[in-house]
């Protein structure tokens, strides 16, 4: 007993962030079930899942950034490019393996080029990101555009088997949405990946100390390369997802997965700092947001409002374990 | 005699230090003002309508919003590694629509009521984002982003549709025929105000602070206070910056930020100011805000149609990209790596690399 208490005490010290964020989701879902009716049904717990692997599946590849001490805001516009260029390659008849693998290609290869620059120029892997993804969407856009009077959306048939992964009456699994079971799958190989592979270990390596990480030989400018390839295709999985949930192609699909992707991150409790949590921590908070988001529809207010809400909130969750330490800390 | 041979080597070591400072100033300001050059040449084959006293004025008027708000950033990226104020293009609209939809349609559309607004808010906010920077210490991406979520929803809350009329004044800003405007002398009396600004201790501080706040901490300088401060002067700038947008849009429009922030962000890079923190000048930061400008008007030459909007996106986005890449080689983030190392390493393990 005298020896587990303290080891406990540790544990939960650890996973501080974990208790709050789980805690913080509980209190959602009680407001939820308390304030709106039908709140507490199979179909609206369908729905959220859904719409949680949205976020979810897209918020993976941010995590693993944010591990690294980096962020990726490209992902919006890798996740509008994805859409755009997936249904389009459709209309031009190209087989649908080939259509996804070449948008998963270039996706890929945007994001590596992402996490080149991002390396050399350390710490501003916000700025590169936001560069590489208005160059992609940009490009993807002007290729949409080239025989069509718009270049904002594509229209055209998605396949069936894409509409019935997005829909939470696909009769799979007592009608789990089968984007559901991509998200989780996706998940669980980021988490094994993240806790038993050199990879996984090198990334919290680097985020928690580079110059350490490099004396243990860590290969730190592949790491890069690897880390925002994986968040471009995690983006990308969502935008062709994302085509079947909407059955038509946009532009803007991706722009609420600019922030949102960040704030599931934090409000789990990863810390932008690098090196600390994990990817178990952005499923609650991808959670915890998207319960939020129906909480606000449910209250009637509308996207814009949505918005400045769910903004003014993760400024003090951010305040309560985001923090980096003063000055004084550090001498 | 010691005396004065001290003071004269005083000077001495002081003129030796400021020659390689006017060299690095050089190098760092050649690349955008050798891009405007070339930008400008370009534009006098493209469109030469620029060079005729109209074309100066509505250049001047166009401008003038986005060489605010890279003023703005100026200090606030300085301040901090990562400063980057990604809530500029959503909150100068949302000065653009407090001024058109509170201020001007409830009749205080006089100059002092819209510059003490403007400039109270710009204030207000930026101490607010200072505060959870400086005191707090939070992520200035993750606040500023937040700022950047909040505000392009309130613009919209505000003013759901584009509209409104602004007062005579800020009418006569914008129809301007000859650059001899009113925005010229705002433009050059904040270019004084930067340049007297950049002369204090507290211009000094900032730097320290941006550059390594464990030192400034030792000489016993607050980051916290410093901080704050640096983006209460960003502050002032902003809130001009939203007059400005004002006078050239001559209505309110919510929807305008989240292609100004990239302009800015792209401006503010390609101007040699460095997201490392404690290194940029405020003229970099303006002549880049100026090619960036430039760059808009060689895109509206091309004719683009509906296209326009993704590809000038493209294009700065590729600016973006390619002035990071420069500055990478050239060596305008140099220092970054034992920053990095400092901010995320133990303490024990920084005190051995030092």
């Amino acid at each position: 007993m005298i020896a587990v208490a303290p080891q406990l005490r540790r544990s939960a010290q650890a996973n501080r962030p974990l208790l709050v964020s789980l805690n913080v989701l509980l209190l959602t879902v009680i407001l939820g079930i308390v304030t709106i009716p039908g709140f507490w049904s199979l179909l609206t717990l369908r729905s959220l899942l859904l719409l949680a692997s949205f976020l979810g599946i897209a918020s993976i590849g941010q995590t693993v950034c944010a591990l690294l001490g980096g962020l990726d805001l490209s992902i919006p516009f890798v996740i509008g490019a994805a859409d755009l260029g997936t249904l389009w390659l459709l209309n031009h008849h190209v087989p649908q393996w080939q259509a996804l693998l070449l948008v998963a290609a270039v996706c890929v290869a945007s994001g590596a080029l992402g996490g080149l620059i991002s390396y050399r120029l350390r710490g501003q892997s916000v700025v590169v990101t936001l560069g590489v993804g208005y160059v992609l969407l940009g490009v993807a856009q002007l290729v949409i555009s080239h025989n069509s009077q718009t270049g904002e959306s594509v229209f055209g048939t998605v396949p069936k088997w894409l509409v019935s992964a997005t829909s939470v009456s696909s009769g799979f699994l007592g009608n789990t949405p089968p984007a559901a079971v991509v998200w989780l799958a996706l998940t669980a190989l980021v988490a094994f990946a993240l806790r038993r592979t050199w990879l996984g270990r090198g990334i919290y390596a680097l985020g928690g100390n580079r110059v350490a990480a490099g004396r243990l030989l860590v290969p730190e400018r592949r790491i890069w390369i690897l880390v925002f390839a994986l968040s471009a295709l995690t983006a990308a999985t969502t935008g062709v997802l994302l085509l079947g949930f909407s059955a038509g192609a946009v532009a803007d699909a991706g722009d609420p997965y600019l922030f949102t992707t960040v704030a599931a991150v934090v409000i789990g409790g990863t810390s932008l700092l690098g090196g600390h949590g994990g990817i178990g921590y952005t499923v609650v908070g991808v959670c915890i947001l998207t319960v939020i988001n129906m909480l606000l529809i449910g209250w009637g207010f509308n996207a814009p409002a949505q918005q400045v809400i769910i903004g003014l909130l993760i400024v003090p969750v951010v305040a309560m374990y985001g923090r980096a330490p003063h000055p004084r800390m550090r001498v | 005699m010691t005396v004065r041979g001290t003071a004269v080597s005083l000077r001495a070591a002081s003129a030796a230090l400021r020659a390689p400072r006017a060299a690095q100033a050089a190098t760092e300001l050649a690349t955008p003002a050798l891009v405007c050059g070339a930008l400008l040449v370009t534009l006098a084959f493209r469109f030469p309508q620029l060079y005729s006293s109209n074309g100066i004025a509505s250049a001047v008027t166009a401008s003038a919003p986005l060489i605010l708000t890279v003023l703005a950033m100026t200090p606030i990226a300085i301040a901090s590694p990562g400063g980057i104020d990604l809530s500029v293009g959503p909150f100068v609209a949302f000065l653009n629509v407090g001024i058109v939809h509170w201020l001007v349609s409830n009749g205080y559309g006089n100059p002092v009521a819209v510059f003490a607004f403007a400039i109270g808010v710009g204030i207000g906010f930026q101490l607010i984002q200072g505060l959870l920077i400086g005191a707090l210490r939070l992520q200035p991406v993750i606040v500023t982003l937040a700022g950047y979520l909040v505000f392009s929803g309130l613009n919209l809350v505000v003013l759901p549709q584009p509209g409104g009329t602004v007062p005579g004044w800020l009418e006569r800003w914008g129809a301007a025929t000859s650059a001899n405007t009113p925005e010229l002398y705002l433009l050059l009396g904040c270019g004084v105000a930067w340049w007297l600004f950049s002369r204090t201790t507290f211009a000094r501080n900032v730097r320290l602070v941006g550059g390594n706040d464990k030192a400034a901490w030792v000489s016993g300088l607050s980051p916290t206070l410093v901080r704050v401060g640096a983006h209460v002067v960003g502050g002032v700038f902003i809130g001009l910056a939203g007059i400005t947008l004002t006078a050239l849009l001559q209505s309110a429009d919510p929807t305008q930020g989240a292609s100004q922030t990239l302009m800015a962000v792209t401006a503010l890079i390609v101007g040699g100011v460095s997201l490392a923190g404690g290194r940029g000048r405020a003229l970099g930061a303006v002549i880049g805000a100026v090619d960036i400008f430039l760059i808009g008007y060689v895109i509206g030459t091309l004719d683009l149609g509906s296209s326009e909007s993704f590809v000038s996106n493209l294009i700065y986005g590729a600016v973006l990209i390619g002035a990071l890449f420069l500055g990478s080689l050239t060596g305008s983030v140099a220092g970054i790596r034992g920053r990095l190392t400092r901010a995320t390493g133990s303490p024990a393990t920084s005190a051995v690399l030092e």
